[in-house]
């Protein structure tokens, strides 16, 4: 047995044996410790919020706060008892109960109803960037990667984009700003909120249409081309379809970017509070020209403008919560999909 | 070709060649519409730098404007005794300090109560009275003459108002309405004589406050501790100093001449090294962007000081020493951590880390700590936490990608030579990939830099250069950012006016700061990168 314990190629408890244990496990902290920061900041919203998302009583999730507009809270003693009161409900109690004309609440803003009219101006947003953003991304990814030959050029392109995802959003909100709300004359608007959107978001795609389109063999192409057709319909018919799933996929981690940032829709198409819904416009045209509710913007808006205390932190961490999880939804078929794709085409 | 081919082959390559747009074939046609797709990333670059320009660059114009009624409306030379006044005050605040280090002696080391300590400082107080009632003469003039200066810019605002309406009226085609505006404009000779005409009263107040200053300290009562005299010597030497620049004052106040022309480069050089961002204030509105700019790189500092070596150590281990199963769980999992959206962290900030960590630092066994206890939630500190969360992801990514492109037998090679997994990973693969490490860095700067939510919500928004003073302890105190005051002050402002324009001058700063480390990155990369394979 000893003669085995000491062989040649054995491991011998070293000092330098003793510090690289110490040091990988430094890494391996620091790596668990970032993981615990992102699953502390997940588990406590998530927490927080699902006390007002879900309830305990059927159907389990608080349908008002998902189909509601916004509305202030209201809350006073009444017969001994502590209510609390929306807006509309506090108005009609008081007029069948005359005697509580004058009784004296305390009224929290934003506190009562729901947050239905962001979600649905958050997709509208989503939606509108995205198809703009994945028409000019894919069709200049196409150029780049089946067209365009190496050259001062093409160089000057790519400059531009690795530069253009470098530009902090906030200054895409200033751009969006003076070009489509100012000069265009759009002022706040989906419209301008949509182009600015798409613009940022624009490199990431780009990138990753180009990613899926390299990742097409040559062969395909070669293939197509030996056979008469033209570039278009190789194009067309032998690469665009089999990088397709790619392209989609790569770009919801972008649509991921477009629906969480709030600093370029702050002043280009988000409101603080609008009472219509988006589809209540008299003409078909004021639909591109209207604000709209956006769920970050409410987040900051509920977050900062706003006291902290019991009744506002529910609409705050249900906010916060219905957004996170959208987000990360989204996020999270990113990965997945990817992953999947990885496994399904190999060529 | 394809016309040459015989007639009954046509049908194969039938639609080649027919199509014509300005001599362009379809395929021409196709890849030219392709091309155009891919020069919008240059025209968005190209317009986000006109927009820029077109809403900022007025504002130097305007600053210079700015600066000349300052100057004209007498509001600088009040603002001459103004200062004096000002450092006046700071060294009585000094002296109050005195007091209170006093106090605790008393009551600490000498174990006395709070009324006996109050008693044994009664002298000192009465030297503090003193010396403090000693400025009122100079604040007395100051208020006279503020008022005077504010009446005069009154003045000019109401005649420049009047001129808009006018140009207006005339722009709207109404020439009898636009006459019946009557501009007078402000005499400015006439209007600061009343101003200029204080300087000998000046001249007396501010000679009998020098005497009295020093006649007030030369009194001063003797400290009770060899520390405190200290303190107070370094008293004594503040007001000689204080009382050495009096003259200075004078003279400026004598050659000061309103007819002097503000230069153009001033009004460029008060933005960019003022050290005052003061908006809507009665007196004078400032533009410097010093405070902005420091606080910005002072939260983007203290991010990358905790980002750089967990971003760069999760993608080592990641990279070199973690199993692939652990591989396959970490990557997403730090991916999804960048999805989350930079508000949903800015809440999280203000709802739960800002108290958490405010309670951390009132833990009596952390008060070693520099800066610990504070008391202000939100802070650098805070701010710098979570956007440290935002630049790991990016940091990590990057990082780990440089990692994996050092070739395989660069370990091999290392691992052969007998070299231990930890000397490979120091000394050969890092280095290897440090140029890729740098850059990730870099790109992590850029976007810690421009995030905009978390320092917004988070920073303290406190409009003011740290005090460094203070050391290390400056992490705890609030700032405001270049970002957080674009997305604070834009739904507020007049459009068109000079506010409102300098924030478009502070976005065109962030925008070539973020291009200046974009192209510093990629410059890493090209210049460093060792040669391999």
């Amino acid at each position: 047995m000893s003669a085995l314990t000491t062989h040649p190629f054995q491991t011998r408890a070293s000092v330098a044996r003793r510090s690289e244990t110490a040091i990988f496990w430094l890494f391996r902290g620091a790596t668990y410790f970032v993981l615990l920061c992102g699953a502390v900041v997940f588990l406590n919203i998530f927490v927080k919020g699902s006390r007002t998302v879900f309830q305990t009583k059927a159907p389990f999730v608080n349908t008002a706060f998902f189909t509601e507009s916004p509305e202030s809270l209201y809350v006073f003693q009444w017969e001994g008892q502590k209510r609390e009161m929306g807006d509309k409900e506090f108005r009609a109690f008081k007029e069948t109960h005359p005697a509580a004309a004058n009784v004296k609440a305390e009224s929290y803003v934003y506190c009562a109803g729901g947050i239905f009219p962001c979600i649905v101006g958050t997709v509208l947003l989503v939606v509108g960037s995205m198809t703009i953003a994945l028409t000019l991304g894919v069709c200049a990814a196409v150029y780049l990667n089946e067209y365009a030959r190496d050259g001062t050029f093409i160089r000057f392109v790519r400059l531009a984009i690795l530069n253009l995802a470098g530009v902090p959003s906030i200054v895409f909100g200033l751009f969006g700003f003076g070009m489509f709300v100012i000069f265009f004359g759009w002022n706040v608007s989906l419209l301008a909120g949509w182009f600015t959107l798409a613009f940022m978001v624009l490199p990431v795609v780009i990138t990753a249409s180009e990613e899926s389109l390299k990742a097409v063999p040559k062969g395909f192409r070669e293939g197509s081309l030996a056979l008469g057709a033209t570039k278009w319909q190789t194009i067309r018919k032998n690469v665009v379809p089999y990088a397709l799933p790619g392209i989609l996929t790569s770009s919801i981690l972008g649509i991921a970017r477009v629906a969480g940032e709030t600093a370029p829709i702050m002043f280009t198409a988000a409101y603080v509070v609008r009472d219509k819904l988006p589809w209540q416009v008299d003409h078909i045209g004021d639909f591109f020209f209207q604000g709209v509710m956006a769920l970050p913007y409410h987040i900051y808006v509920v977050s900062s403008k706003i006291p902290q205390n019991e009744y506002t932190e529910r609409v705050q961490y249900g906010t916060a919560f219905v957004f996170l999880l959208i987000v990360a939804l989204i996020a999270a078929a990113s990965i997945l999909l990817r992953s999947r794709l990885r496994n399904r085409y190999k060529w | 070709m394809a016309s040459s081919a015989p007639a009954d082959e046509t049908h194969f390559i039938a639609h080649k060649g027919h199509f014509r747009l300005f001599g362009l074939t379809l395929d021409d046609c196709i890849k030219v519409f392709f091309g155009g797709n891919a020069v919008i990333s240059i025209i968005v670059l190209a317009l986000i730098t006109y927009f820029l320009f077109r809403e900022g660059a007025g504002f130097f114009g305007d600053n210079r404007r700015n600066l000349e009624v300052y100057r004209q409306a007498g509001l600088e030379y009040v603002d001459f005794i103004r200062a004096q006044q000002d450092d006046h005050a700071a060294l009585t605040r000094y002296l109050s300090d005195l007091r209170v280090r006093q106090v605790k002696f008393y009551t600490q080391e000498k174990k006395l109560s709070l009324a006996e300590a109050n008693a044994a400082v009664a002298g000192f107080d009465e030297f503090a009275g003193q010396y403090g009632d000693a400025v009122d003469p100079i604040r007395s003039l100051v208020s006279d003459l503020t008022e005077q200066a504010t009446a005069i810019k009154e003045k000019f605002n109401v005649m420049e108002d009047k001129k808009t309406e006018r140009d207006q009226l005339v722009a709207a085609g109404q020439p009898a309405a636009a006459a019946k505006v009557v501009v007078v404009p402000v005499d400015f000779v006439a209007e600061l004589k009343p101003i200029l005409g204080t300087l000998p009263a000046y001249r007396d107040a501010s000679a009998d406050f020098a005497k009295r200053l020093a006649e007030v300290v030369s009194a001063a009562p003797a400290m009770p501790s060899l520390a405190l005299q200290d303190r107070l010597e370094r008293f004594r030497q503040l007001n000689a100093e204080y009382l050495a620049g009096f003259p200075a004052v004078l003279r400026n106040l004598e050659t000061w001449d309103f007819r002097k022309p503000v230069p153009a480069a001033q009004a460029f050089m008060s933005f960019l090294f003022g050290r005052e961002w003061l908006t809507a204030s009665f007196w004078q509105d400032w533009y410097g962007v010093v405070p902005l700019l420091v606080g910005s790189i002072m939260v983007s500092l203290v991010a990358l000081v905790l980002a750089v070596p967990l971003g760069v150590g999760a993608a080592i281990y990641v990279n070199q020493i973690a199993s692939p199963i652990e591989q396959k769980f970490i990557k997403p999992c730090i991916e999804f951590i960048s999805a989350i959206p930079s508000v949903v962290l800015g809440f999280f900030g203000i709802a739960v880390l800002g108290q958490a960590l405010r309670a951390l630092s009132q833990v009596k066994a952390l008060s070693w700590v520099p800066g610990f206890p504070y008391s202000e939630r939100l802070n650098i500190l805070t701010a710098g936490c979570l956007l440290a969360l935002i630049a790991v992801p990016t940091i990590f990514t990057l990082a780990e990608d440089a990692l994996n492109n050092v070739p395989r037998s660069f370990k091999e090679a290392s691992f052969a030579l007998g070299a231990t997994r930890l000397q490979t990973v120091i000394r050969i693969i890092v280095p290897a990939s440090l140029s890729g490490i740098i850059s990730a860095v870099l790109l992590g700067l850029g976007r810690v830099i421009g995030e905009t939510m978390v320092v917004l919500l988070c920073a303290g928004n406190r409009i003011a250069i740290p005090d460094f003073t203070a050391g290390l302890a400056v992490i705890t105190q609030p700032v405001h950012t270049m970002t957080g005051i674009i997305a604070q002050e834009m739904g507020e402002v007049v459009h068109g006016s000079i506010h409102y324009r300098a924030l478009f001058v502070v976005g065109m700063l962030l925008f070539f700061l973020s291009l200046a480390i974009n192209y510093a990155a990629q410059r890493i990369v090209r210049r460093y990168r060792i040669a391999i394979g």
